[in-house]
């Protein structure tokens, strides 16, 4: 029942965040593992659904950050080099202002970036992002809005 | 040049897709995963609980026992050295009472060969006063 009904949007998540399928793959098998481990101290501090995404957010980016260290990159080096294979990628059909939208986001901060992607992309509320990121409705508003103007910025000059 | 506004724009997705069948399969490889990782590793030592006492019952006992008859052969010894010193300073018990404590083991034991000549012998008996007493008894 949990799996049926997480496993294709925290896949969604987690593939907005590592961008490869085969990375996304491997780290929603250890998120869902993970979840299993520790349902049994889950206590309900939160909602089952913030907890679930929190563990995904943290697998995805220790997995983004250990990959980007293995190959010599920081880790925004590293989305960008991702990009840039992103066109001839199998599982990527996107066309062209898809594209440029996924080498938009990538130019954000870290964190700006994972608030754009939940908010446009996952269409998650702004009361449920702050409960998974910990950051307040005001700051993740204010975050998501300085993505915007910068996303916008590039598409109008690219 | 219109400006480009994110919102007014029709939804943009991503562009990702899966493989076919993919999150039926992942179910699937999922729980296989789950339950490799749950499989209960029994150590040697919880399967052979009973033998392994039993041996380590048997070492330790097998450690002790010397060590127990080290102990009570020194009390032996040292309880005898503290019992002479205690019998050689003790003033109110007489030669005679010792004497009487002892049986014929214990002074054959504590025989020794005296090389007494006759004159040797008649002065020890011309001081003892109770010499009429032994006889007699």
């Amino acid at each position: 029942m949990l799996l049926s009904s997480y496993q294709k949007p925290i896949y969604s998540h987690i593939r907005n965040i590592v961008l490869n399928h085969d990375d996304a793959d491997d780290v929603l098998q250890n998120t869902f593992v993970k979840v299993f481990q520790n349902l049994k101290n889950f206590k309900g501090e939160s909602k089952l659904f913030s907890w679930i995404y929190r563990i995904a957010t943290n697998e995805a980016i220790t997995f983004l950050n250990a990959k980007a260290k293995r190959n010599g990159n920081t880790s925004n080096d590293f989305q960008q080099k991702q990009i840039e294979n992103l066109k001839a990628d199998t599982y990527f059909e996107g066309d062209e202002i898809q594209l440029k939208l996924q080498k938009a986001i990538v130019l954000l901060p870290e964190k700006q970036q994972l608030v754009f992607k939940m908010r446009y992309f996952e269409e998650i509320k702004y009361e449920e992002l702050s409960e998974i990121l910990g950051t307040s409705v005001g700051a993740l508003k204010a975050s998501y809005h300085h993505a915007v103007k910068k996303i916008e910025e590039y598409m109008l000059t690219n | 040049m219109e400006p480009f506004n994110l919102e007014n724009h029709p939804k943009i997705k991503t562009g990702f897709t899966t493989p076919d069948g993919y999150f039926e399969q992942f179910s699937e490889k999922l729980l296989s995963t789950i339950s490799q990782e749950e499989k209960p590793v029994i150590s040697i030592f919880a399967r052979n609980k009973k033998w392994f006492m039993a041996i380590v019952a048997v070492l330790i006992l097998g450690i002790m026992i010397p060590f127990l008859n080290k102990f009570s052969t020194q009390n032996q010894s040292l309880d005898s050295a503290s019992l002479e010193n205690y019998l050689a300073y003790q003033t109110t018990i007489t030669p005679e009472e010792l004497v009487s404590l002892l049986d014929n083991e214990d002074i054959e034991a504590i025989e020794t060969d005296l090389n007494l000549d006759d004159a040797a012998v008649e002065t020890a008996l011309s001081g003892n006063t109770y010499l009429e007493n032994y006889i007699t008894e």
